[in-house]
């Protein structure tokens, strides 16, 4: 064997951390570069997963004590990828931290810089931005965890709707796609609402639900025959405030008929668009994008999207964490052949 | 439904209220028949295979909706109550199995003990004639049964030389059928069960 190939993951949520651990073990370098303070991305920010009711938090711990163990994994937090020089075989990759810069040279890379919801102020009809209570609903999962941590203390909602597609399947927003893992955290979401306060009135407006995936329809099924959240088909036309409460205006299309349904809170679950860092990325190193700036694959390649670059989760399009954690696997097994082949 | 001739300032589309609907008679459909709309797929499976959806007024995927929306007062008003002839094909063919000839048969069972008029007449006298007769003997005479329908209808030669005299030579008619043992036990089932009043 020849000198220690190194790998460069670029994001440390569960995809990043996935490949990073399999191409450790395996006994090359990596090093994992996450922006933020700490691993977990935005697995860490939700309150728990579907269709099992899983805390996130217990999956990141397990990962990150894995990743601990590991002696050929240097993890590096707060920092940023600056720029990338192409070489023969290899990457010249510029780092920097709070404090310093670095060079490295890497060779191969996997890009995991993940996804984020659409700025759902460009539904001005829905009144994000100006309603306290219509928020987004990663925020909502942020409010799910604070419920949760004070339930005696917290005056429970009469009311709650949730909104799919915002922004998602909307041509003149210019998100004419499906964001995926709506339908699927929208259902978790309700259906956890109803778990913490039965008497709490959650509906859901869809269009159709998309549960394509293991134990997903089941799940969704249970939240609405069992947790008894109503879901009604109708895309909500307008919110407006109400004696400090929200009344929403939609029509139930299997009625016919216009309704009205005055609520306390609405989330909603907005498209899903490449992230900031994945945008960044895709300039920096010589990766395919699409028209929406998703990294790209190339084709009869798995999870590969340019020389010695690899890609895993939502970077490339809105993916659960399960299969996020798999595509991480997969670009590690990438990595994996090609360092396999060199030596 | 809006026709030319209505009033343009009619309210015919004023917002129902979704926090405000009454899902008592949902409720009371799953406590007294089992039946559990919640299941409902809303795919209309049972509209698109109905036998008699061309002459209902609304169809049968409309009826699972009218009952979640709590419109019950409409529905009970409906035709579609009385020319559903049970024929079982919705169920027969509902991926949620939702038993709707039961769903029709409470509805109709609702509508006669609240005394709402039946817009099928006929189908009604049918309905009191054709249990009077099990309640009686235990099965349907069809013959007398043809006959007393006739008779309470008013169109007496309905049906008598076409298909009933055929009928009748061919022998799928027999006008005196073998009474059923044990008929005390059906006027017990009729005396525990009967909605008639007297």
């Amino acid at each position: 064997m020849s000198e220690t190939k190194t790998a460069l993951v670029i994001g440390g949520g569960i995809a990043g951390i996935e490949a990073a651990l399999k191409i450790g073990q395996s006994g090359y370098k990596v090093l994992l570069v996450e922006v933020a303070e700490s691993l977990g991305g935005v697995l860490e920010k939700l309150y728990n997963s579907y269709p099992r009711y899983e805390n996130p938090a217990d999956l990141i711990k397990y990962k990150v004590e894995q990743l601990n163990e590991c002696p050929n994994i240097t993890v590096m937090t707060q920092t940023k990828v600056i720029s990338a020089d192409q070489k023969p075989n290899s990457y010249l990759v510029k780092l920097q931290n709070k404090s310093e810069a670095k060079e490295v040279e890497v060779d191969a890379v996997v890009i995991a810089t993940g996804s984020q919801m659409l700025d759902v102020t460009s539904h001005g009809e829905y009144g994000y931005g100006h309603y306290d209570n219509v928020v987004n609903s990663l925020e909502f999962e942020e409010i799910l965890k604070e419920w949760a941590t004070n339930k005696d203390k917290v005056t429970p909602p009469k009311t709650v709707a949730f909104f799919k597609c915002v922004g998602s399947r909307d041509r003149s927003k210019g998100y004419p796609y499906c964001s995926k893992i709506c339908c699927m955290y929208t259902a978790k979401q309700a259906g956890v609402v109803k778990e913490m306060f039965p008497d709490t009135k959650c509906y859901v407006f869809y269009m159709d639900y998309r549960a394509a995936g293991r134990e997903y329809e089941e799940f969704v099924r249970s939240v609405i025959e069992d947790k008894k959240v109503k879901y009604v088909r109708g895309r909500p036309a307008k919110v407006l405030p109400e004696d400090g409460r929200l009344l929403i205006r939609a029509e139930d299309t299997l009625r016919g008929m216009p309704i009205e349904v005055t609520a306390d809170m609405v989330v909603l679950a907005a498209a899903l668009e490449p992230s900031a860092g994945t945008k960044e990325m895709s300039n920096i190193f010589p990766v395919k994008t699409d028209k929406y700036g998703f990294i790209d694959y190339e084709t009869n390649e798995v999870m590969k999207t340019g020389e010695r670059i690899y890609y895993a989760g939502a970077c490339s399009f809105a993916v659960e964490s399960l299969g996020a954690m798999h595509q991480g696997g997969a670009a590690a097994a990438q990595v994996l052949a090609l360092f396999n082949q060199e030596n | 439904m809006p026709s030319s001739t209505t009033p343009m300032t009619a309210d015919f589309f004023k917002a129902i209220k979704l926090d405000e609907i009454d899902n008592s008679f949902q409720q009371e459909l799953l406590d007294n028949c089992g039946i559990d709309l919640n299941t409902c797929l809303e795919c209309g499976k049972c509209s698109g295979g109905c036998s008699n959806t061309h002459i209902f007024d609304i169809t049968a995927r409309q009826v699972v909706k009218l009952i979640k929306m709590g419109e019950v007062d409409s529905l009970l008003k409906m035709d579609s109550l009385w020319t559903c002839v049970s024929c079982q094909l919705c169920v027969d063919r509902c991926p949620a199995s939702i038993d709707i000839p039961r769903i029709m048969d409470y509805l109709r069972e609702v509508a006669y003990k609240n005394q709402i008029p039946a817009t099928r007449e006929q189908v009604l006298v049918f309905h009191e004639l054709m249990l009077g007769h099990i309640e009686k003997g235990g099965r349907v005479e069809e013959g007398f049964l043809a006959m007393e329908f006739n008779l309470k209808t008013g169109d007496y030669f309905k049906d008598v030389f076409d298909p009933g005299m055929k009928m009748f030579f061919k022998g799928k008619v027999n006008p005196f059928t073998p009474k059923m043992k044990k008929r005390d036990e059906t006027r017990r089932i009729f005396k525990m069960t009967s909605l008639r009043k007297g």
